[in-house]
């Protein structure tokens, strides 16, 4: 006990030192040993004291005044309360017994601390207790039932575990470290049924893996530190309870749940990191002693922990502590240091990355490497390895791939459309794929080809890479048929992205037949889909659409489906927007979007995707004002995810440029053209950079006017496009390269580019194309610069009539037209023929603005307005002509700023009509 | 009932001692009371939260008692203290009642086994607590509206008008105190 004296005076210096930083607490204390040594001593002993009592969370938690036991035989559904056996600050934990008589049962009851935001909201905690239910493993803790008491108090019946926590058994026991290796795995094992179930535990640690006394492993609680999430923002939402905030315990938390982004099966692997590090080191990764709240949350969040064997290593030799913690292993401080060097020390390293990507794609890898060791077999993680430089590169090209058939729809100035649409919204979902992760046995498949297919770290092609996974399946005897037609979907998705439908096709149709003697709804449901979207690829609309009903229908509507029945909307849209049907193609996604937010599964990563694809299929259907506003709601639920510099974001500003690019906007799509760039980019050089997304910049800084910037990017995206071999880049940087050329009054060079593109055209594309209109219209641009407006108003007509037939044959090229009709009415005001150009003006302006959309302003309406009043200036009508370039001023101002050449002559025109 | 309490909060400001100790058995009584009902009240919480009780406590007694009843901080302030009294009463019963066991169910988020406080150390706690109130009373009743209450720091900076930054300084202090002073080892 303190002398009160004592206190007294030492009271106000503790105020001091508890307003100080640790650093200027030393050299405060310092300062005070020269003229009070013994005041220090004191001082020094009690702040040492306040760090104990600080990682002890010492008064942390508010003692609770529980039901007294003269209550205990109160019923909970069928169960009859026994005893309190534990309580915190989340509840309640009772014993419990069967009281219907039927068969004798022990089961804790867990009374939860949460508000439920009424009905609803009760009936959303049962159908998640539901399906947490469904987990069954024999080193899962098996929640039995979940409910609400009639007085409104959640709680949950959990079969009821005898044993120790698993760092304390291990110690108790003094096992070894492989004993605690193989400990360990059991522990992967459930992890791994829980994620092929799509739950992540998201509260791994010591407390809730309980070892019996048999040495059975049980994890505690799966999944229920999101129902208590859920039920606490509820809370908070109504405020009706003044009860206990959460503790937060950090310690085995994961960075991205410290920054509050999105929760992955990721999150568990890091979990499982820290709980390893714990068994094998006897040490937190964040270091020994006591750390406070925030620097435990700095040093989880930016620091790399030193590795296990250099934490042995680093432990005094002599102290008490270190030799304890060697024994505890049942060896030598030295001996351990050795022992956890390399493999373990790598492994360790590689779950507790920072980004979720770069550690163990699964929990199965992780096992997997773990099992190696055990074998002394090599290990797949190596420190910055060939594995780690093969997931770089897939992960690049994907990129690369997925802008390149992005590219296929860019629109605009250069109106390049395509034959091919619906592409994005399929990219998307692989980019998706990973952080999904649907399935172990998927996700060690994409380990593999990562890793293993890549041995010598030169870059395989991803084609190479997928014919040998085919191969390497067909050789595998998989005992279970589902997981062989989860991996072969994976394989036809992959393939897919690959743009190389046929073998995607052949991949499906075999999963497909496969799938139909398997009886999981699930499966079936997946294998039907995914087909789907294959023939509606590659033209079988009418079979496409008929798989992705039968899908749909073998669906049953409980929440555990939700996710199998938005994989197969999601196709759908892709089949309905193959068709052209694009309405129904938003339809279905939207459709999506409604399920993912009624369903348990929905996470802020999934959300974004869908809203991505959503965003993608309004830009399809040419409504780009509600693609914009959707990318950029997605834009933000991005930022927020803290994924603004990773390739799905690369996707998103080009898609989303594009659209703004569609919509007349140049001068916002070159700023997010510029930051998809700069992050593809990622330190390297342009090497990285997609030829298609240079390409889509050239273009735009083209339409701003900057040519020299626009000459240098097409030329890029040129050279890049031949060297990884993109037909479809290298054709639309030389249309978008010859319209420079075309502004730089470079005419060699821009018939020289329509000249190699004429024949790619011819190669790849039917006749009616709507391409051949651009080309035509290209070169009309070029003769009428040149002067030869004869030639010129031949090409600008063939142009406008082989888009307008294209388009009337249901193909696309809507897009295009007013840009066609916009040139030939330039031509024809050049020629004299002032009415013809007038209406073909007023024809580009009612398409590029369909329908009193006046106030949003627009490049494109600019320019026709522009084209517009020269005609009608022509034909000698002032005031008409003065307010069509007032219009047009208004548009290009705000779209190509003042100092655009288009911006002035409008500007000009306007004032020269007044002054007539 | 209600103006009883009243009356001896006035009289144990002027330091009357006796009205001191009838008023910690009236609130003592009367939170007492309160807590068996919410407890008795079929399908009632297992547990409850001293928070909660505290405010109902003061409606109860503020409603039925007029305009003279004291402001809601300064009710709270001897009321926590009380709060203490049962909360650490109670401890002592469940102790005395708990079955023996080496199994262990755990909390989310806590850790029966490192974190929450056995009843023993609650009482210790309460014992040191009493020796602190002769020192720094205000520590004390710091510590009885934080640990044993519930109430957050910014709670009891607006009921002590001064900033949270004070409050939490001076609680990381009687944390001290307390934690040196049930580890004998550790005392000054």
């Amino acid at each position: 006990m303190f002398n009160p004296n004592r206190w007294r005076e030492i009271s106000p210096y503790l105020d001091q030192a508890l307003t100080l930083a640790d650093e200027e607490r030393t050299v405060w204390l310092e300062s005070l040993r020269a003229w009070d040594p013994e005041l220090a001593v004191h001082l020094e002993a009690l702040l040492h004291d306040h760090r104990v009592l600080i990682q002890r969370r010492f008064l942390e938690e508010q003692p609770s005044m529980s039901r007294p036991s003269g209550l205990t035989g109160q019923t909970i559904g069928a169960y009859t309360l026994v005893s309190e056996i534990g309580h915190g600050g989340m509840g309640s934990v009772w014993l419990a017994e069967r009281s219907d008589g039927r068969f004798e049962r022990q089961v804790a009851i867990k009374f939860l601390r949460i508000a439920l935001a009424g009905r609803s909201g009760e009936e959303r905690f049962k159908r998640e207790g539901c399906i947490l239910g469904k987990l069954s493993h024999p080193h899962i803790a098996e929640l039995i039932d979940a409910g609400v008491s009639s007085g409104g108090q959640p709680y949950l019946v959990l079969e009821y575990i005898e044993g120790e926590h698993i760092d304390r058994y291990c110690d108790h026991r003094a096992l070894g470290i492989e004993a605690r290796v193989r400990l360990f795995l059991d522990v992967l094992a459930a992890v791994i049924h829980a994620h092929s179930n799509l739950i992540v535990h998201r509260d791994i640690k010591p407390s809730n893996v309980l070892v019996g006394n048999g040495g059975r492993v049980k994890l505690l609680d799966f999944g229920i530190a999101k129902l208590l999430e859920e039920g606490a923002e509820g809370e908070a939402a109504t405020r009706l309870t003044v009860e206990n905030e959460r503790p937060m315990t950090p310690e085995y938390a994961a960075p991205e749940q410290l920054r509050g982004a999105a929760v992955t099966t990721g999150t568990d692997i890091y979990s499982l990191g820290v709980l390893l590090y714990v068994l094998l080191t006897g040490q937190h990764p964040a270091g020994t002693g006591p750390h406070s709240h925030a620097d435990l949350v700095k040093s989880i969040v930016d620091t790399d922990p030193a590795l296990p064997s250099e934490t042995i290593a680093a432990m005094g030799a002599e102290t008490e502590a270190s030799i304890l913690n060697a024994a505890k292993r049942g060896t030598s401080k030295e001996r351990l240091s050795r022992a956890l060097r390399g493999d373990l020390d790598t492994i360790v390293a590689k779950a507790l990355k920072k980004n979720p990507e770069e550690r163990y794609t699964s929990v199965g890898a992780l096992a997997d490497d773990l099992r190696r060791y055990l074998l002394n077999e090599p290990i797949s993680a190596r420190p910055d390895t060939m594995a780690y430089r093969a997931a770089k590169f897939v992960c690049r090209n994907r990129t690369a791939v997925a802008l390149a058939t992005v590219a296929a729809l860019a629109t605009g100035a250069g109106a390049i459309a395509t034959t091919i649409q619906a592409r994005t919204a399929r990219l998307q979902r692989d980019f998706a794929l990973h952080q999904l992760l649907r399935r172990e046995a998927v996700n060690e498949f994409n380990e593999f080809l990562l890793s293993d297919a890549a041995p010598s770290g030169k870059p395989l092609t991803i084609d190479e890479l997928l014919g040998r996974a085919e191969r390497v399946l067909a050789r595998q005897h998989l005992t279970d048929e589902t997981n062989r037609v989860e991996l072969l979907v994976s394989i036809g998705d992959q393939y897919s992205t690959q743009d190389d439908d046929a073998k995607a096709r052949h991949v499906l149709e075999e999963a497909y037949k496969l799938s139909r003697t398997l009886p999981g709804q699930s499966i079936r449901a997946q294998a039907s889909c995914a087909l789907a979207g294959a023939l509606a690829r590659d033209g079988e609309l009418t079979r496409a659409e008929a798989l992705f009903q039968q899908g749909l229908r073998e669906l049953p509507t409980e929440s555990q489906f939700a996710l199998d029945r938005i994989l197969c909307l999601r196709r759908g849209s892709e089949v309905a927007q193959e068709r052209g049907d694009s309405q129904d193609g938003i339809a279905r996604i939207v459709e999506a979007q409604k399920i993912l937010k009624k369903s348990p599964f929905d996470s802020d990563v999934q959300e974004l995707r869908v809203s991505m694809e959503l965003a993608e299929a309004y830009r399809m259907a040419g409504q780009n004002q509600q693609a914009a506003s959707t990318f950029e709601h997605a834009a933000k639920s991005l930022s927020s995810l803290g994924r603004d510099d990773t390739q799905t974001a690369v996707v998103l500003f080009n898609d989303w440029a594009l659209a703004l690019d569609r919509l007349g906007r140049p001068r916002e799509a070159q700023k997010l053209f510029l930051r998809a760039i700069d992050i593809s980019r990622a330190g390297e050089t342009d090497e990285s950079v997609s030829p298609v997304l240079l390409n889509n910049y050239a273009k735009t800084l083209r339409q701003l006017g900057h040519l020299n910037d626009a000459v240098r990017y097409g030329e890029r995206a040129y050279t890049k496009a031949r060297s990884v071999d993109n037909q479809l880049a290298i054709s639309q940087s030389l249309y978008v390269r010859a319209l420079i050329y075309i502004d730089q009054h470079d005419f060699g060079r821009a018939t020289a580019m329509l000249g190699e593109l004429e024949p790619r055209l011819r190669r790849n594309l039917p006749s009616g194309s709507y391409w051949f209109g651009a080309l035509e219209s290209a070169r009309a641009l070029l003769a009428e610069r040149r002067g030869d407006v004869r030639t010129a108003l031949q090409l600008a007509d063939r142009a406008v009539h082989t888009t307008e037939a294209a388009v009337k044959s249901g193909s696309q090229g809507l897009d295009f037209l007013p840009i066609a009709l916009l040139r030939r009415s330039i031509v024809r005001f050049e020629t004299g023929e002032r009415d013809e150009a007038a209406s073909d003006a007023r024809r580009a302006l009612n398409l590029f603005q369909p329908g009193g959309q006046k106030r949003i302003y627009s490049a494109y309406t600019g320019q026709a307005y522009l084209a517009l009043g020269r005609a009608l200036q022509a034909q000698g009508k002032d005031d008409q002509a003065e307010a069509a370039f007032q219009s047009a001023t208004e548009h290009l101002q705000h779209t190509l700023g003042d100092d655009h050449p288009d911006t002035r002559s409008a500007r000009i025109l306007a004032a020269s009509v007044q002054l007539r | 009932m209600d103006s009883v309490i009243s009356t001896l909060i006035g009289a144990a400001e002027q330091g009357d001692s006796t009205a001191a100790d009838a008023l910690f058995t009236a609130l003592y009584s009367e939170l007492r009371r309160l807590a068996q009902r919410q407890l008795a009240r079929h399908g009632g919480p297992p547990s409850l939260s001293a928070t909660t009780l505290l405010h109902q406590a003061y409606i109860d007694m503020a409603e039925s008692s007029g305009p003279s009843f004291p402001d809601r901080s300064r009710f709270i302030g001897y009321a926590a203290r009380v709060m203490r009294g049962l909360i650490i009463d109670h401890a002592r019963r469940q102790r005395a009642q708990k079955r023996g066991g080496l199994f262990e169910i755990t909390l989310l988020a806590t850790d029966p086994g490192d974190n929450s406080i056995d009843d023993r150390e609650l009482v210790a706690i309460s014992d040191a607590l009493d020796e602190l109130a002769k020192v720094d009373a205000s520590l004390a009743e710091l510590v009885d509206l934080k640990f044993f209450c519930g109430f957050s720091f910014a709670e009891i900076a607006a009921m002590r008008n001064v900033s949270e930054r004070t409050v939490q300084r001076s609680w990381e202090k009687a944390r001290i105190f307390l934690h040196c002073s049930i580890r004998p080892d550790l005392s000054v």
